[in-house]
């Protein structure tokens, strides 16, 4: 071995990107590409090249090398990169270290066998398929917590996973203010009466829409030496190597849901393309949050892609792309039809609004499971129940309750509050953008996206994983999580419809 | 590792060998990814990802415990087990000569190569390829300078695609081709009609569908692609990637999907109890070859097969082959045509680039020729060969990719494949009888499952010249070759 300390650290930590990165490219092969055959011998080519990456990085030559660097990470100021790269390390390190090596096999198994149980108990609608998976999944979660200190409350190691650092106390107040006041926001939209958007569900060719999806995003700085758009039952965005990034969408013949679903996977592609490239085969060339990510995809999805400003300038060419569908629908009429708010079941389908609710009903109850409150043989009737309670709507099956989502089959317990917390998030860093850009509305309305996006990129995009999320939060908004900016947005955007 | 430490030294050497094809899985994932999908930006960083995996797959291989192993498991009586010692063997006794850094730094170098080629070819613009070029030949001699017990340079290369072959047999085996097919082409320099008109990419396609189907492509385990440079690839079991390159312009793109079907099929139909191992590939590259020649020329160009597929063929393009009878389409997809593209050459002068290049390597290797002269010397010999005139360098010396990515010694297992080809088939026809006529009825498996009995399922249990040994009987032989190209063109 050659080199200082730190670029023997540097070179260890190229190479877990590497295989990380081949890890990242066999996924989307396998949901993309692969023909369904290869699924055997690729399950054992991904386990293989994961544990490769994970051998690698809690290998003890590396706790050495962050022993030796604790003196340049003093003598480094806190915000360069040397500091940024030893910290970031450390932490991930002292975390990855602390589970054994058995544990982490077994719950990659036990995720693998989960996912596969699930889609067949959601086809059948039959939770008691699921229903062993989940409760082997449960034990696990308490194994891995039982690797960690015991915090302030179980709950926080999962979240921890997630959203580094954030605390289960922090997000509980957050989502109480949410709850407060969207529960009667959500009631008194319901009794204001109905917004018609029958003319939303129609025949809507497939190449068509991605045609123009592809136009939107191009116009938010999509290019096709970097980017690329393929088409997966459930869209995602995934970058196997810097200048690399790939969304996937889902045209649904009868919908425009693809619209929506390829912005936002766009806003977690244009973070990761803006992050500094200087990080590239760091740690800290990614999005620092899943959170964080959120605010981003939220951000081009409804912020941007739901807005007024934007549908002035594409409804023109949506209009002509579907003629029969849209002749008669005004501007006015096709924005409210997507911004229609309205309780339902699915949370992927759901509005800016309900969405919320339906996060929080899942962070109440993954709480309750890992405190012993909550037994598995209960959960499907506490999920109906609590839909009932915060949305009103009766919950006909277990494919459509709490059947519907395939995160806790795969042993991800902590992740869905990432998704309204990035709701909230990004409302803050939309204020601040608009503080500093002025108001964005004549430059939507010509498709002009990029001061926006370049905005984005330097104050936000450019940090990667530098600091932690609170203080990336802070650093771009100069202060906290907080809900108020998302809920004085949502109230001013439903004002019409509460009236 | 989590490996028991009890179990034996056969299955601690599969373990071992299983990882490393793991690895190798996600490299030609990698690959393929980077040719057929990947958007251009992401070459670099691909580069990296490519050489840390090759870097990987090559420590845990040359790994003293590796060694370990096959000394225990010296003299192993099951016949493929032994066959997995000696195939492993062999490659580590190689691959130990061949150090870690030298490895990844020709991984590294053939990923920025390949997109400097793409670029100098695109623009016909040999000068901003030849620092690529000079790394590449660089790395070679060091690679070469890794074997110094082997006396001729050439040799060394030779044996990574093509094990046990000499310089000295190729030799031999291309000087008599050159004998016999230099005068065969001077002498037939006009014959054949071209087929002209548009063929739409979306009917070739639908063409070349029907055309795998009928010899066994099944959807859940095949993909096809296009590319610019068709290829086949087999990242794992259950896996098989065709790509084809589609030109309205002509019909080329059928013959390369059933060039490629010829490779993937081979692979396809290895023994599934070799998978995870280094015997589960085919034999060497010139085996490979003589498959994908087999299916797209014994086959393709097969007086049988147009039989049973022109008349399909015909309705789909029938303003181009609308007044073109079966006699003339069949002759015109046969026709003697010197031209330019290795990649578009008929069965007769193929020979002829595959030679031009195997000199030139030689001539590079052994610093006679200097990369800067090498476009004016192969134009001086495609006209002495071929009798053409080179109009520019993307139509000449930057028309393959092989030597951006570090492929010298390679070229030549076409032309064997092309001979070993012949060699098979006259077995195959022997057994089956008349295949002509079992093509006119659109019949292929019969054809594939005889392949698969003696040859795909074996993998590289044996290896090549056993192999062909096994088949045929005999070491390769060029006259069996050329009494079919005198036959069929005489």
């Amino acid at each position: 071995m050659t080199g200082s300390p730190f670029d023997r650290l540097r070179e260890r930590l190229a190479e877990v990107s590497d295989l990380t990165k081949a890890a990242t490219l066999l996924v989307w092969d396998q949901r993309v590409m692969m023909p369904p055959g290869g699924a055997e011998a690729r399950a054992e080519a991904l386990g293989t090249v994961s544990r490769l990456a994970q051998e690698r990085f809690i290998d003890d030559e590396v706790g050495r090398l962050l022993e030796e660097l604790r003196g340049l990470e003093e003598s480094s100021g806190y915000d360069s990169f040397e500091a940024s790269l030893i910290r970031t390390t450390r932490r991930e390190y002292e975390k990855a270290t602390r589970v054994s090596p058995e544990l982490v096999g077994e719950m990659r198994r036990a995720s693998a066998l989960g996912l596969s149980a699930w889609g067949p108990a959601k086809e059948s609608s039959d939770f008691e398929q699921l229903r062993p998976h989940l409760e082997a999944q449960l034990e696990l979660r308490h194994r891995y917590v039982s690797c960690f200190p015991a915090g302030d409350e179980t709950y926080d190691v999962l979240l921890d996973d997630y959203e580094p650092l954030m605390k289960t106390a922090e997000v509980r107040q957050v989502f109480t203010e949410l709850k407060d006041e969207l529960v009667p926001m959500i009631e008194e939209i319901r009794d204001a009466g109905d917004v018609d958007d029958s003319f939303l569900r129609g025949e809507f060719d497939p190449a068509t829409q991605r045609k123009l999806g592809l136009e939107i995003v191009r116009a938010f700085g999509y290019s096709e030496d970097e980017w690329r758009l393929d088409e997966t039952g459930h869209p995602f965005m995934t970058t196997p190597g810097a200048g690399d990034i790939r969304l996937t969408s889902n045209f649904r013949p009868h919908d425009l849901s693809s619209l929506f679903a390829t912005m936002h996977e766009f806003g977690h592609g244009v973070y990761e393309w803006g992050v500094d490239r200087s990080l590239a085969r760091t740690p800290l060339h990614t999005g620092v949050s899943l959170a964080v990510h959120e605010s981003q995809s939220r951000t081009w999805e409804n912020l941007v892609g739901r807005s007024r400003a934007f549908w002035r300038w594409f409804y023109p060419r949506l209009q002509q792309a579907f003629a029969a569908q849209f002749g008669s629908i005004d501007e006015e009429t096709f924005y409210r039809a997507v911004n229609k708010v309205q309780p339902s079941l699915i949370r992927i389908d759901a509005d800016e609004v309900t969405y919320n609710l339906h996060i929080i009903l899942r962070f109440e109850l993954e709480q309750d499971l890992i405190d012993g409150r909550l037994a598995i043989p209960d959960l499907p009737d506490a999920w109906n129940a609590r839909m009932d309670e915060y949305l009103a709507v009766d919950v006909p099956d277990a494919a459509r309750g709490v059947l519907q989502d395939m995160h806790w089959a795969g042993g991800a317990l902590g992740y869905f509050p990432t998704y309204a917390l990035g709701n909230v998030i990004s409302v803050q860093i939309w204020e601040r953008a608009l503080e500093d850009l002025g108001d964005l509305d004549e430059r939507f309305e010509r498709g002009e996206f990029g001061d926006l996006r370049e905005w984005l990129r330097q104050h936000l995009y450019t940090l990667g994983a530098r600091y932690t999320p609170q203080e990336t939060i802070e650093r771009v908004t100069g202060s906290r999580i907080d809900a108020k900016p998302y809920l004085r947005y949502l109230r001013e955007k439903l004002a019409p419809q509460v009236a | 590792m989590s490996r028991p430490v009890d179990s034996s030294p056969l299955d601690r050497l599969k373990s071992i060998l299983g990882e490393i094809a793991d690895v190798q899985h996600a490299e030609a994932v990698a690959d393929w990814d980077s040719r057929v999908s990947m958007p251009p930006d992401g070459a670099e960083a691909r580069a990296n990802v490519v050489a840390t995996l090759t870097r990987i797959a090559h420590e845990r291989f040359v790994s003293d415990e590796v060694g370990e192993l096959l000394a225990e498991l010296d003299g192993v009586a099951d016949e493929t087990d032994a066959a997995l010692v000696r195939l492993t063997r062999h490659e580590w006794d190689r691959a130990r000569r061949v150090p870690s850094d030298l490895a990844a730094e020709m991984a590294h170098a053939a990923g920025v190569a390949v997109a400097a080629w793409d670029k100098a070819k695109a623009a016909s613009d040999f000068a901003s390829f030849v620092p690529h070029l000079e790394r590449q030949l660089e790395l070679k001699l060091r690679y070469i300078d890794c074997f110094p017990d082997i006396e001729k340079p050439y040799d060394v290369l030779l044996d990574d695609y093509e094990e046990g072959m000499t310089t000295a047999e190729v030799q031999r085996v291309f000087d008599r081709l050159k004998e016999v097919l230099v005068p065969l082409i001077a002498n037939r320099r006009d014959g054949g009609v071209a087929l002209e008109g548009r063929f739409p990419v979306e009917r070739q396609q639908e063409a070349g569908v029907r055309v795998l189907d009928a010899f066994g492509y099944d959807p859940q385990t095949w993909r096809i692609d296009e590319t610019p440079h068709p290829f086949a690839s087999k990242p794992g079991a259950g896996d098989i990637r065709l790509t084809t390159h589609t030109d309205a312009g002509d019909l080329t793109s059928l013959f390369s999907t059933m060039h490629e079907f010829g490779h993937g099929v081979y692979e396809a139909d290895v023994d599934a109890r070799l998978a995870r191992t280094p015997l589960a590939r085919g034999t060497s590259s010139a085996i490979h070859e003589s498959q994908s020649r087999m299916w797209e020329n014994l086959v393709g160009r097969s007086r049988g097969f147009w039989r049973w597929f022109y008349p399909q063929l015909q309705p789909l393009f029938p303003e181009a082959l609308g007044s073109v009878d079966e006699e003339a389409f069949v002759r015109a997809v046969s026709a003697i045509r010197p031209g330019l593209i290795r990649g578009d050459a008929d069965e007769a002068t193929y020979g002829l680039h595959i030679i031009l290049r195997f000199e030139l390597e030689q001539e590079l290797l052994a610093g006679k020729l200097a990369i800067r002269d090498l476009p004016e010397t192969w134009n001086a010999r495609m006209q002495e060969y071929l009798g053409v005139d080179v109009p520019d360098d993307a139509h000449g010396v930057l028309q393959d990719m092989h030597w951006s990515i570090g492929l010298f010694g390679y070229f030549p297992t076409y032309q064997l494949g092309n001979v070993a080809s012949v060699q098979i088939w006259e077995v195959a026809r022997r057994d089956l009888g008349d295949l002509e006529e079992q093509f006119a009825r659109g019949e292929f498996s019969p054809l594939r499952e005889w392949l698969r009995e003696h040859v795909y399922r074996h993998g590289s249990v044996y290896p090549p010249r056993e192999l062909l040994r096994r088949v045929t009987g005999s070491d390769l032989d060029p006259e069996p070759y050329l009494q079919y190209l005198q036959t069929k063109f005489a």
